[in-house]
């Protein structure tokens, strides 16, 4: 008993690693929401007409719709959205030429956070290496690696940059997954995003390496709206990575992202994300509303996303990474790994809508849940009417750890055709005490077993990592989890 | 003849002077508590209003649609029915309880040779009249919009008392009928309380006869299962055409007590079951078992809720579904577990075939566990046939119509096999060989 209370002591009083904050001078707008913020964010950012009114139609939809409260396995206050600084980009005097120039604030917070710019670039031209466009606070500062892509004819950029360079390619494909009208932080986002990564690969190319972004939310009250545009065109290839830290704060910082993927034919795009944003404190105060919209489409044959996730951070995570498959034998997948703990609330899941014909998905998800928290699984498996052949596989097992967390699952599944063949299962459980007893006989302690257990349990899905992620994954997972079962 | 109903109001407004009808005449006679009750259940039913599809738990079915037409819940007409009861009951031997519309039309009760202090009668006369407190400590107010709306408009029902130690040997069986030339709402209702240590088997078979007009039937049954008591409730819904039923089980199980329910839904209907399950003891057991044989038009929704609020309990659900033509059929059942609930052992299971292009299966199987030391899990499948299953009866002389029908029957026996009275099981294998055979 003695000793579970000391796992347990350290545990809660282990605090969030990469809470800090950096010096930079910020350009923010005015705190608070209207018409003019809006047209203040799109001449911030020297936006043509187009773009405004795609926002301001966003924003007047916004104004029409509720916050959703009802359905989803969370409870947070109403959000005041007048108390938002809606912009916030560091000061830039000039444009950068290379990594030396970067403000050097800016480079000892990614060294903290051990991702550096320099280390990226030092291994650049070694093997395949990660580019990355690294975003602070709204503003892409520096994407790495362009040049390299450039050659293959891959565009890489902030959002904004596209906008301004490949205007034709934006009005094509912005808002055609995910239109400003999907639901209510969506179309937040269509209206007051500031920045975020586009990603173009032309027809036949593979990407030769990990192209990443990495999000950090900065300036204290400051929400971050990003936008993400991914589009493989015929025969592409890509594997996208993100990462998230965020340092402490007090006050519910929001984030509503949205991400977009296009695949045409032949295309694929594997995404994956390790979150790790600011959970809140022991006792559930402060931490990220993560509010996120992230659907991918299959639009022509043969095509295939894939959405990898480790969760570990966020006071409130609410994301339910979707895949349209529309074209003819198309693929989606979803792996997850959620793991809450403290007061932390997940309600996340996928969404799997069968259109076309021979489509195959699948689904695995992992849930961990520790502390006072709930995590719930929420998923949607559509097979609509015509969609011949449809296959889906879903698997979501939850693990829970002490009897003050909740664990839930919540499929919905829903089907039109004969043809259909779908499963889906799911267990709750906690870890088997014949496992860890086993592992204990073999001389490994408590602390240890229970990680070798979990991340067995995960294993899974860690698989489907890019390598440089599943080092990191596994890292947080040890982190997040240190000594929360007695 | 009535006033022109207005069905543009809302449902509540639309009741309302039918309901001030209702209590200044039909329950006229009725003790001021229980009048009491129906107001309160009937303000509280206005206030939340019929459940939209905005309701997760009414996302598949339109309730709207079923109360959009011209009913009335006022009436009371007497009815000549030229059946042939025998092929609709199981047992000779059986207690028989026939309902017409939600009111009694004729029972065997007093015929039957029932052990001591057992009660078997209708609430209207046997419960009111005579057992008026009994009915004060056991009728309630809660439940979803539905049930509350019967609870304030029921009119009749099966009243059953068990009391301590007694095993009813011989089942109960309970059939209502709709029928007439009226589209109404009928609010039907039963009352089932078993002692300590007692058993009793209850069987209720629902169908349609002569029947000109859309009825909606709302059920609500309440069961209080008591200590080391061993409940059995079978549904029978067949043959409704026209009918559209909205029916609940409430059921309160105290310690080491086991509730067994199936719900058989053989097609012709509408029907959204609901049954709300509250482990209230230690070591109870449940099992909510399921099937449905959809064609046409027909909407079945099986809905469950199972909490579990002490520990060491187990439950169990099999819902099985084999649709064809435009049917839609639902499955969506939850397992809570309490926090104080460790040691729970709780399984869900919904499998569905779908034999047409334009049918449809929606599922939602959900677990919400607070425990940790639990065992729950849940599966969901929906498919066809087995091919190679198919190949190897046809391969054995079979024509593609009885393979396939001897398939979709072992398919369907799962459920079937789950119910422990012989004579029942023998007479659904009967009805479902030829509700197959269509």
């Amino acid at each position: 008993m003695a000793e579970k209370n000391d796992i347990l002591e350290k545990q809660i009083s282990s605090d969030y690693k990469y809470g800090f904050t950096s010096d930079i001078d910020m350009d923010t707008a005015p705190m608070g929401l209207s018409e003019d913020i809006v047209r203040f964010i799109s001449k911030k950012k020297n936006e043509p007409e187009w773009m405004l009114e795609f926002r301001l139609k966003a924003y007047r939809h916004w104004l029409k719709m509720e916050e959703p409260h009802e359905w989803a396995h969370l409870e947070y206050p109403k959000i005041n959205y007048q108390n938002i600084i809606f912009y916030a980009a560091p000061k830039q005097k000039k444009e950068l030429a290379s990594l030396d120039e970067v403000d050097p604030e800016l480079l000892k917070t990614f060294e903290k956070l051990g991702i550096s710019l320099e280390e990226q670039k030092r291994l650049s031209g070694v093997q395949s290496t990660i580019a990355v466009d690294a975003v602070i606070d709204s503003v892409s500062v520096k994407t790495t690696f362009k040049e390299v892509l450039a050659e293959k004819g891959i565009i890489f950029c902030s959002f904004s940059e596209a906008v301004q360079e490949h205007p034709e390619l934006i009005k094509k494909y912005m808002g055609s997954v995910v239109p400003y009208s999907d639901n209510y932080f969506a179309a937040l986002n269509s209206a007051v995003f500031t920045d975020g990564s586009f990603c173009y690969i032309p027809k036949g190319v593979r990407c030769p390496m990990e192209l990443s972004t990495y999000f950090r939310i900065n300036t204290a009250g400051t929400g971050q709206f990003e936008r993400t545009l991914i589009v493989a065109d015929e025969g592409a290839y890509v594997s996208y990575l993100e990462g998230c830290t965020a340092p402490r704060r007090d006050e519910n910082q929001l984030h509503a992202a949205v991400v977009e993927i296009v695949a045409h034919k032949n295309g694929e795009v594997k995404y994956s994300t390790v979150q790790n944003w600011y959970p809140g404190d022991k006792n559930g105060k402060g931490g990220i509303y993560n509010f996120v919209t992230k659907r991918g489409i299959c639009r022509e044959e043969n095509s295939k996303i894939s959405w990898t996730q480790v969760e570990t951070g966020s006071a409130i995570t609410w994301k339910y990474p979707s895949v349209i498959l529309k074209g003819d034998n198309s693929v989606g997948e979803f792996y997850s790994v959620a793991v809450t703990n403290n007061h932390q609330q997940a309600d996340t899941g996928t969404k799997m809508l069968h259109i076309g014909k021979n489509t195959r998905s699948t689904i695995v998800s992992k849930g961990i849940s520790a502390g006072c928290s709930n995590n719930a699984y929420r998923g949607l498996v559509r097979v609509a009417k015509g969609a011949k052949n449809a296959r889906n596989f879903s698997q979501c097992d939850s693990l829970l750890m002490g009897d003050k967390c909740g664990a839930h699952t919540f499929p919905y599944i829903e089907i039109k055709d004969k043809t259909a063949v779908v499963e889906h299962e799911a267990t709750t459980s906690k870890i088997g005490e014949d496992q860890l007893f086993y592992c204990q006989q073999r001389g490994i302690d408590k602390e240890k077993a229970i990680g070798l257990i979990v991340n067995g349990y995960c294993r899974e899905v860690f698989n489907q990592l890019p390598m440089e992620f599943a080092v990191e994954a596994q890292k947080l997972l040890a982190v997040s989890l240190e000594g929360s079962v007695g | 003849m009535n006033a022109v109903i207005d069905t543009s109001a809302t449902v509540p407004a639309r009741l309302e002077g039918e309901f001030k009808t209702l209590l200044a005449k039909t329950f006229s006679s009725e003790p001021e508590w229980l009048k009491e009750k129906r107001k309160a259940a009937f303000d509280s039913f206005c206030k939340a209003s019929l459940p939209t599809r905005k309701n997760e738990e009414y996302k598949y079915t339109d309730v709207k649609k079923v109360f959009s037409g011209e009913f009335t819940s006022v009436y009371n007409e007497a009815h000549k029915l030229s059946l042939d009861f025998e092929k609709l009951f199981v047992e000779k031997n059986s207690v028989k309880l026939i309902f017409v519309n939600g009111w009694l039309h004729k029972d065997s009760t007093l015929s039957a040779k029932l052990p001591k202090g057992v009660i078997v009668g209708n609430l209207a006369t046997d419960g009111l009249l005579i057992h008026s407190g009994f009915l004060k400590k056991y009728l309630r107010n809660d439940g979803d919009t539905l049930s509350r709306l019967n609870a304030a408009l029921w009119t009749d029902g099966a009243f059953i008392y068990i009391p301590e130690n007694v095993q009813l040997e011989t089942p109960i069986e309970i059939l209502h009928i709709s029928t007439g030339k009226k589209e109404i709402l009928a609010s039907f209702r039963h009352l089932i309380v078993a002692g300590k240590n007692s058993s009793v088997s209850v069987i209720e078979n629902n169908i349609s006869v002569d029947l000109h007009s859309h009825v909606i039937v709302n059920f609500h049954t309440d069961i209080f299962s008591g200590e080391d008591s061993k409940i059995q409730f079978y549904r029978l819904q067949n043959d409704c055409k026209m009918v559209s039923q909205i029916t609940s089980i409430n059921v309160l199980q105290e310690k080491n007590s086991r509730f067994d329910t199936n719900t058989i839904t053989l097609g012709r209907a509408w029907a959204r079951n609901n049954l709300n399950i509250a482990l209230n003891g230690e070591n109870c057991e449940s099992h909510l078992n399921g099937l449905f044989i959809t064609n046409g038009n027909d909407h079945v929704d099986n809905h469950t809720f199972i909490r579990h609020n002490k520990p060491n309990c187990r439950s169990n659900q099999l819902y099985k579904g084999i649709l064809d033509g435009r049917s839609t059929g639902i499955f969506n059942g939850k397992i809570f577990v309490e926090r104080d609930a460790q040691k729970t052992n709780a399984y869900q299971s919904s499998k569905n075939i779908l034999l047409s292009d334009a049918a449809a299966i929606n599922t939602k199987p959900q677990l919400e566990i607070y425990a940790d030391d639990v065992k729950c899990s849940h599966g969901s499948t929906t498919g066809q046939l087995n091919e190679e299953a198919m190949f190897y009866l046809r391969s054995r002389g079979l024509s593609e119509d009885s393979a396939r029908n001897l398939l979709l029957f072992a398919f369907a026996g799962d459920v079937i096999e789950k119910i422990q009275n012989e004579p029942l099981k023998i007479y659904l294998e009967e009805l479902i060989s030829q509700r197959l055979r269509k």
